[in-house]
């Protein structure tokens, strides 16, 4: 109960911290800082719920990403689309494209499954760049303005400065972890484990792991398309980049680092990865290599990432002496 | 009710040419509990992973209640009240033993997801029933004192029990036990005995494959006797220990009556 209370304490205490970042720094540089730490954190919190509760190895999310950020530009422009409809729109096409890439590889093996979402990640690149009519190919979709939200009552809110930018992706981003903490506290998390410790007993147990698999491959591709879909109208611009292996191996990295199925693991390992390839960035050459070292690293003395690190002192401090 | 709760009919199963089920036709009645025993090779294992669902079957069908299952994947099978264990005990090793009991009970309440992720009142009811039941069950089978622990602290005698009682948890019409007491001592086999009938008196029907012999004698209504994956023998324990062709494949000199569990 008591500790409950501590954490709900520390959540509220930490939103507070973050949601006020605006009012105790001028820094653009942190508030940069602040809308990639919320970004990375929607998109790993999402390989999270797919490959740490479930146990798919997913490298579809990047291409979800993506997908949601080309969708809401195109939209922009070429419709004249809001880019909070935009945005839906594209965690939407993200959700439908999921499911088709799951239903159909799952049939098969969950081995399967990373094999196509690794080729369905590298399809999407490749008709970002060669498929131009629609695209615009390398040259990428630019001159993305900056969303503006009418509210009734409170005028419009314009969201084309870092601080106003950080906290419509730190609300967003909010917003997406109560939803997977909800998600994977509820027996439908409970499932998730199941089928991932041991699917053969959840199958005999009346549990369909189809089923479940495809809700979490949905839910983590809508929040990672609309993170996509909200990301790129900062960034003004989309292009083919924003399919690259590196937010792949960044996701995979603060899930691995964070601990696999550990939802404040994850969370806490997003934000300090988040932070060090900027740490690093005195050293442009060697960056991607020690980011690649500090890996390395955690995962030989944190096996089960932070996360797993945490249990293991739990359960030091259950057993009796 | 027509016909047996549980009906196979001609199943078939090759492995690349060798034959691990032939014709097979079986039918287990409604409340019974009937053992199917043969030497290591029989067929026994093919059998319950083909009628379960974890494995296609080349030829054949099969019917719980009427309703046809052939085919059909294993959380339909257990979804329409046929549930299995596996040889090799299956648990959820770092859920706590009353988890590992929720779990297995959650695809049977009919509480749906949405209700699920927002914590209806039909859900929490359902949980509290859930729960409830799983104290009771782990209060039968005496693991009640570990309800919180991990199921990986369990022996592996332990671990026969939880997977006896999450299959209780079901709500199931017939239970498929994979060798229940293979590798458990006297003790532990006892509890798992109590166990089965306990689940045999809240009315479902079970399907037992067991290489102890004398346990199956004693616990089963009626056995079922497979040589090279075709039956031999079908009928109740005292007239199976009579037959020659059962001696001669299987029982050996251990078919004589000093045998008993």
């Amino acid at each position: 109960m008591s500790a409950r209370v501590f954490s709900a304490a520390a959540v509220t205490i930490a939103v507070a911290a973050l949601a006020s970042l605006p009012l105790w720094s001028s820094s653009p540089y942190l508030f940069e800082l602040g809308i990639t730490a919320a970004v990375f954190t929607v998109l790993s919190t999402g390989l999270n719920l797919v490959y740490g509760y479930t146990g798919l190895l997913s490298f579809a999310q990047v291409a979800f990403f993506g997908i949601g950020g080309y969708t809401a530009a195109l939209l922009a422009v070429n419709e004249g689309l809001s880019v909070f409809a935009g945005a839906l729109a594209g965690g939407g096409l993200a959700i439908l494209l999921g499911l088709v890439i799951g239903y159909t590889s799952l049939r098969l093996s969950r081995h399967a499954f990373a094999i196509v979402s690794l080729s369905f990640a590298l399809l999407c690149l490749i008709l970002s760049r060669d498929w131009v009519s629609l695209t615009r190919g390398p040259m990428g979709v630019h001159g993305l303005l900056a969303p503006v939200l009418t509210l009734p009552g409170l005028g419009k809110l314009r969201f084309d400065r870092p601080p106003e930018f950080y906290e419509l992706m730190l609300v967003y981003a909010l917003v997406v972890l109560a939803l997977v903490h909800r998600l994977v506290r509820s027996r439908l998390g409970r499932a998730f484990v199941a089928i991932k410790l041991n699917q053969p007993l959840a199958e005999s147990q009346g549990i369909d792991p189809l089923r479940y698999r495809l809700l979490a491959i949905a839910v983590s591709a809508f929040t990672s398309g609309v993170a996509g879909g909200l990301y790129v109208f900062h960034l003004t611009i989309v292009d083919p980049s924003i399919f690259d292996f590196y937010y792949t191996e960044t996701m995979l990295i603060m899930v691995i680092v964070g601990g696999p199925g550990s939802f404040w693991g994850v969370v806490a390992a997003s934000l300090a990865f988040s932070a060090i390839p900027d740490l690093l960035r005195f050293t442009t050459d060697l960056r991607m290599v020690l980011y690649g070292a500090v890996l390395i690293v955690a995962m030989l003395v944190l096996p089960g990432g932070f996360g797993g690190l945490a249990a293991s002192r739990r359960r030091a401090a259950a057993k009796p002496a | 009710m027509t016909g047996p709760l549980f009906e196979v009919r001609g199943l078939g199963k090759h492995y690349f040419g060798v034959t691990a089920v032939a014709e097979l036709s079986f039918a287990v009645p409604e409340g019974e509990i009937v053992g199917l025993i043969g030497p290591n090779g029989s067929g026994k294992s093919t059998t319950i992973d083909c009628v379960s669902g974890f494995q296609p079957a080349d030829s054949g069908r099969w019917f719980l209640a009427g309703a046809e299952l052939t085919g059909r994947k294993p959380h339909t099978h257990a979804a329409a009240g046929l549930v299995r264990t596996f040889q090799t005990v299956r648990a959820y090793d770092r859920l706590s033993l009353a988890d590992n009991l929720a779990v297995a009970a959650q695809a049977h309440d009919g509480v749906g997801w949405w209700a699920a992720l927002r914590a209806s009142p039909a859900l929490r009811r359902a949980e509290r029933a859930t729960a409830e039941r799983a104290g009771e069950l782990l209060e039968i089978v005496g693991l009640a004192e570990y309800a919180e622990a991990p199921a990986a602290i369990l022996s592996y005698g332990q671990r026969k029990l939880l997977a006896i009682a999450a299959a209780m948890m079901t709500r199931p019409r017939l239970v498929v036990l994979d060798e229940p007491v293979a590798g458990v001592n006297p003790t532990m086999i006892r509890r798992i005995e109590a166990a089965i009938r306990r689940l045999n008196a809240d009315g479902a029907a079970l399907l037992i494959v067991e290489h102890n012999v004398g346990f199956i004698m004693n616990l089963c209504g009626s056995v079922i006797v497979l040589e090279q994956g075709r039956k031999i023998a079908e009928g109740p324990p005292g007239l199976i220990r009579e037959d020659r062709r059962v001696l001669a494949a299987y029982l050996g000199a251990e078919a004589e009556p000093a045998a008993d569990g």
